[in-house]
């Protein structure tokens, strides 16, 4: 092809690249609420800006393979090509095997690690499920709740099950998810920041996220992440007005 | 129609013996009582049985098993297409006309979907009905998806592809169609019993409380696999066996490559899904207890055996859909295929590594925090593979001279552009720290119907319109074709694109209803996929129509170098006069001197 060509070519590739990367910074989340959601939202755009050259260079060799195509009628004549130069394949090779493997190690297992990486935590919560509601135990003051509520800034661990089928336990401000397990107790260790309910957003629900049956899409319950003082004051209150034997 | 009638009749008296008619004695024997779940599962085999007997398998083959005179059925025209008929080419006719139809069927499924997402809270299905709806039209979709490109397509042209008069057990080939009409009929039969609720994926235990659909989702299923089974060993034996003199393994056309590749996966991993779903209905039906957590077993078991397969099925569908749009974008570049070798090491190393992935679909599970990172790890490193496919695309789309008809249009833009789409959003849901959070949310719809509907069923018309003068003998009309493809493009994805927002801003899977924040965007979704549905069936109606009315068409309209094209369309039964000599490289443009084969008779070698 002509040197022109050529040229114009990789201009269109560095120009959409440049425009992918660009995108990556445009604020297209719902609210990061928690330590967890900054991570995947930093680890989503590191993804989106090392694929935007590999986006830009397909939508390139594409365009350009169009802006010369030789018409609808009837067969063009056929291209005559030289030999294939085989360093291109291997240079490819290399180059997707390279980004492969900084994708694994950044955000990959990097992600991992600053996601599930750290089991401390200050605060214990334990999630029920079954079909179809939750309920919400604080074993450190026995207080029980059919909504959840964390203090922000503090970390804290939840533990979830389930009394009958599957259920994921998910908030969708917090980017992270767990299914409970009839059997099993798993865990989710996440960081609140932001003091907001679920009227601030819907991300701030509790959303059963794995097929249960008729009433899975509104297994929910409200959020609310609250200051320690509000949180600690809403423990006591609730545990003055519990009734024994009854959430 | 005289055998569809034998086999339903055969097969309903099979049913009421070894169903109704055994539970009777048992319960005149003394024994139990059973429930209508296990007389419907007791009474399949035999049903089954009668079925394939009487639709032409006792005639064609089980009589020689008992040294009487096997009786091949010989019916005229297109009868021959509802008998048990061994000739690859009706075989893969079938294959393409039931999934088609089915396929129309479970996407009026979709858009039953999409009128109930079109707005939040519940407007014209209930929730029970939604689940049962999604299941029905995932599973379908599942199965057109693995049979259509492989099973149609696979079977009309691999053979004619190759040089050889036929698949290599034909019988086997004919039982491997006549196992689907009963698939069909199980899942839409579950419907009258309660139906299905849990997807496509069947996890227990809910799968173990549900009503009886779910056992015969299984059974379903379960013979689905076992003609998965006896396909992949059909290719793989006729793609090793019964090559012409000369055809070896570096001059195969990269469609039968991609078809060889996709049948090791489909008779090497189909086992492992049967394997899970009768456990399942073993937990359901006997007392068993393998995913019952309060009896010792793991719901988590299941996953892992089920994923185990299913993962390799997702290649199963989209690598037949490689090789078509390889192959279509070779010949409308009029140039060989690039990197060829590089191709069909891209395809061997994805099947070396989809057995080695199967728990990204399990990161939110719950399964043990040491399991994610190396599947994390074998996931992105399929990417590489992957892109040596893409690699060969765009050499051959660099380096040629587009000849611009419809099928080059769903194959190099209409495939590559989705499939990009659908190949990296991949990479996000391999990543952890991502797919925590777009597990089981639309982003994930959308990710894999980039793939199968964006990547497979593109290259799938792309087949349809590149192969249609060969199958039908006539042509399509080529500016209705065009106006298709910009229409099913445009509006797959306007409805498809959004999904991924939506995914992201937290809505999540097999779901009626959400957040009302989410309507608009919702919305729009629901209209593009209308717009989606009237062009996908405006291009099938187009092309049923020049099926018939269709103007006559050249032997080789693409002037196309492999020998399907050096046949009459479409071709005589057993293909070739004689054994074709191949002589050289499947894609000789532009190699002055290089021809890919010599054809016996009289007849062209371009
Ligand atoms: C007009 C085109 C289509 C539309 C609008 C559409 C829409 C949908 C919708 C709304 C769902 C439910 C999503 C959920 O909540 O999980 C769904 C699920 C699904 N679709 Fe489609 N679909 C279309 C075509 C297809 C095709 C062609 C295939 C495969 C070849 C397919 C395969 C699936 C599968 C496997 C599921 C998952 C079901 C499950 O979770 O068990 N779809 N689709
Ligand atoms: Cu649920
Ligand atoms: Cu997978």
């Amino acid at each position: 092809m002509p040197l022109t060509d050529r040229w114009l070519a990789l201009g269109l590739w560095v120009v959409l690249s440049a425009a992918g990367i660009a995108a990556a910074r445009i604020d297209f989340f719902p609210p990061a609420g928690a330590r967890e959601a900054q991570v995947a939202d930093a680890a989503f755009r590191l993804l989106m800006r090392l694929a935007a050259p590999v986006f830009a260079l397909v939508v390139t060799v594409l365009v350009v393979a169009l802006a010369r195509r030789r018409g609808h009628g009837d067969p063009p004549p056929d291209a005559v090509v030289g030999p294939e130069h085989p360093a291109v394949p291997r240079a490819w090779f290399g180059l997707t095997a390279a980004l492969a493997a900084y994708v694994i190690y950044n955000p990959g297992l990097v992600g991992i690690h600053e996601m599930r990486g750290d089991p401390q935590a200050d605060v214990v919560v334990r999630v029920d499920a079954t079909s179809w509601y939750w309920e919400v135990t604080y074993p450190e003051s026995g207080v029980r709740s059919r909504e959840v509520v964390l203090p922000a800034g503090r970390r804290v661990r939840v533990e979830i099950t389930s009394r009958d089928v599957l259920h994921s336990f998910w908030i969708p401000a917090f980017r992270t998810k767990v299914d409970a397990v009839p059997g099993l107790r798993t865990v989710l260790l996440v960081t609140p920041t932001t003091v907001a309910t679920s009227e601030t957003h819907h991300a701030y629900r509790l959303q059963c996220a794995e097929l249960c049956g008729t009433g899975h899409d509104t297994m929910r319950a409200t959020v609310r992440v609250v200051d320690e003082a509000t949180f600690r004051r809403w423990l006591q209150e609730q545990r003055r007005t519990a009734r024994p034997g009854r959430p | 129609m005289r055998f569809v009638l034998r086999g339903l009749t055969w097969g309903a008296l099979g049913y009421l013996g070894g169903g109704p008619g055994l539970a009777a004695l048992v319960r005149w024997l003394g024994g139990p009582a059973w429930r209508l779940e296990t007389v419907l599962t007791v009474g399949y085999p035999f049903a089954l049985a009668g079925w394939l007997a009487g639709i032409g398998l006792w005639d064609a083959w089980a009589r020689g098993w008992f040294g009487l005179a096997v009786r091949p059925v010989h019916a005229p025209g297109w009868r021959r297409y509802f008998t048990f008929c061994t000739d690859h080419k009706v075989i893969g006719l079938q294959y393409l006309v039931t999934f088609v139809g089915l396929f129309l069927l479970a996407g009026a499924m979709a858009l039953l979907m999409r009128v109930e997402l079109a707005w939040p809270g519940r407007s014209v299905v209930g929730p029970a009905a939604f689940n049962q709806i999604m299941s029905l039209h995932g599973i379908v979709m599942i199965a057109v998806a693995v049979a259509v490109v492989l099973g149609g397509l696979g079977n009309y042209l691999v053979p004619l592809m190759i040089g050889a008069p036929d698949m290599a057990f034909p019988r086997v080939n004919a039982l491997s169609y006549w196992l689907v009409p009963p698939v069909a009929l199980l899942l839409l039969g579950a419907q009258l019993v309660g139906g299905f609720n849990t997807g496509w994926t069947a996890y227990p235990p809910l799968s173990e409380i549900n009503p009886a659909g779910q056992a015969l989702f299984i059974l379903a299923v379960v013979t689905f696999g076992l003609s998965s089974i006896l396909g992949g060993i059909n290719f793989v034996v006729t793609i090793a066996r019964l090559r012409a003199p000369g055809m070896t393994w570096g001059r195969l056309p990269i469609f039968v490559w991609s078809v060889f590749a996709a049948s090791l996966l489909s008779f090497t991993f189909t086992q492992y899904l049967a394997a899970a779903l009768l456990m399942v209905l073993l937990d359901r039906q006997v007392g068993m207890a393998f995913f019952h957590f309060a009896r010792q077993g793991t719901p988590l078991l299941y996953q892992h055996v089920f994923w185990f397969y299913s993962h390799p099925a997702v290649y199963i569908m989209i690598l037949p859909a490689f090789g078509v749009a390889l192959e279509v974008i070779a010949h409308s570049a009029r140039t060989p295929l690039y990197a060829y070798r590089w191709a069909v090491g891209g395809f061997l190393g994805i099947v070396g590594l989809s057995p080695l992935v199967w728990a990204h679909h399990m990161f939110t599970s719950g399964m043990r925090e040491g399991l994610h990172a190396p599947f994390l790890v074998t996931t992105e490193a399929i990417s590489v593979p992957t892109g040596l496919v893409f690699l060969s695309a765009l050499g051959t789309l660099w380096r040629g001279r587009l000849w611009l008809r419809t099928p080059m249009l769903f194959a190099g833009v209409g495939f590559l552009w989705n499939f990009l789409i659908g190949g990296l959003t991949g990479i996000f849901n391999a990543d952890v720290a991502t797919d925590l959070h777009l597990h089981d949310t639309y982003f994930v719809v959308s990710h894999f119907h980039y793939t199968i509907v964006g990547g497979e069923i593109f290259a799938l018309f792309a087949a349809l319109y590149y192969w249609f003068p060969k199958l039908t003998g006539r042509m399509y009309h080529e500016r209705l074709g065009r106006l298709h493809f910009w229409w099913i493009f445009l509006a797959y994805n306007a409805t498809f694109l959004p999904m991924f927002w939506l995914g992201l801003h937290g809505m999540n899977r097999r779901i009626g209803d959400y957040p009302p924040a989410l309507a608009g965007v919702n919305l729009f979704v629901s209209v593009a996929a209308f717009l989606l549905g009237a062009g996908v069936l405006a291009a099938v109606a187009s092309l049923g129509q020049a099926w018939v009315r269709g103007q006559r068409a050249a032997a080789n309209p693409w002037q196309a170098t492999t020998l399907e094209w050096q046949v009459p369309s479409p071709p005589p039964e057993h293909n070739f006069p004689a054994p074709p000599q191949v002589v050289g490289p499947p894609y000789p443009y532009g190699q002055p001197g290089l021809r890919h084969a010599v054809m016996p008779a009289a007849g062209g070698d371009r």
